[in-house]
């Protein structure tokens, strides 16, 4: 996973923005669009949009196919693997750690129990 | 997996039900010496915490993993309430996550609920799960039915 980091990263910053959250919103509703018609609900300009498609591109979180002149956008559902893997992992460990707990307590509890008796026998 | 996980809006929750009263299971969260002994992942071969358990102090926990070196990171305490809450801000891996550990007494045990918030599931929720692509449903099945363990 230690190689993964950078991409990770990348995911989870192209995805920390709300703009760029909305176009990829748009893209897995309508599938894919040129780039034109992406643009249009966002009151933002042309080369912001741009920006934001290529931190997207970078991230690999979208695909750009270009016909001719037009450029058509497509979400790349398997860019999101990383970042996945990761929110997994997160949780296994925590799994992992939480059967390491158990025990603890279970042999915390057993000592306290042992003590109890003690206490009782010796009064 | 025994832990129950549960992604939606823009959190995570882990859940897991303890057979110990509630007062017991918060100490384990709150020296060092005791965290250490089970606080760490998998390939970890030795896992060292500084902690300053009070409101506004700060832990690094610092592992030495398999194959991978040393991985550390750390955060600070941003509210504690004992024995029911523990909030953090953590550098966990490659992201900020607020974490939050809520205590719940069920009958003679306890529930702790982890939350990290500030992960990337809104955007799972919200734009993949509906979307033509893959659906969040299959992570919840992933981590429902294996308990996945990768190297850090």
């Amino acid at each position: 996973m230690v190689n993964n980091q950078a991409k990770i990263t990348a995911i989870f910053a192209a995805l920390a923005d709300p703009t760029r959250r909305r176009i990829l919103a748009r893209l897995s509703n309508s599938g894919a669009g040129p780039v034109t018609a992406l643009a249009k609900p966002f009151r933002i300009s042309a080369p912001a949009i741009s920006r934001h498609l290529r931190v997207l591109e970078k991230a690999r979180l979208i695909h750009r196919r270009r016909e001719g002149r037009v450029h058509v956008i497509r979400v790349r559902a398997a860019g999101f693997q990383p970042a996945r893997d990761w929110l997994a992992q997160c949780a296994a460990e925590w799994d992992f750690s939480f059967d390491a707990l158990d025990e603890l307590l279970k042999i915390e509890q057993r000592k306290g129990k042992q003590h109890e008796v003690r206490g009782k026998n010796q009064r | 997996m025994k832990s129950e996980v549960k992604i939606s809006g823009d959190r995570m929750e882990i859940t897991r039900v303890f057979d110990a009263p509630r007062h017991l299971v918060f100490a384990w969260w709150t020296q060092a010496e005791k965290l250490q002994q089970w606080s760490g992942c998998k390939e970890a071969t030795k896992c060292e915490i500084d902690m300053d358990f009070r409101v506004g102090g700060s832990f690094t926990q610092k592992m030495q993993i398999a194959g991978a070196g040393e991985f550390s990171f750390g955060g600070r305490y941003d509210e504690i309430i004992e024995p029911e809450r523990i909030v953090y801000h953590a550098n966990f891996g490659p992201v900020i996550t607020r974490v939050i550990v809520e205590f719940f007494e069920q009958g003679r045990g306890t529930k702790v609920v982890v939350t990290h918030e500030g992960c990337p599931d809104e955007f799972f929720s919200k734009t993949v799960s509906q979307g033509t692509t893959e659906s969040l449903d299959k992570l919840d099945l992933l981590l429902a039915s294996q308990a996945v363990s990768l190297p850090l």
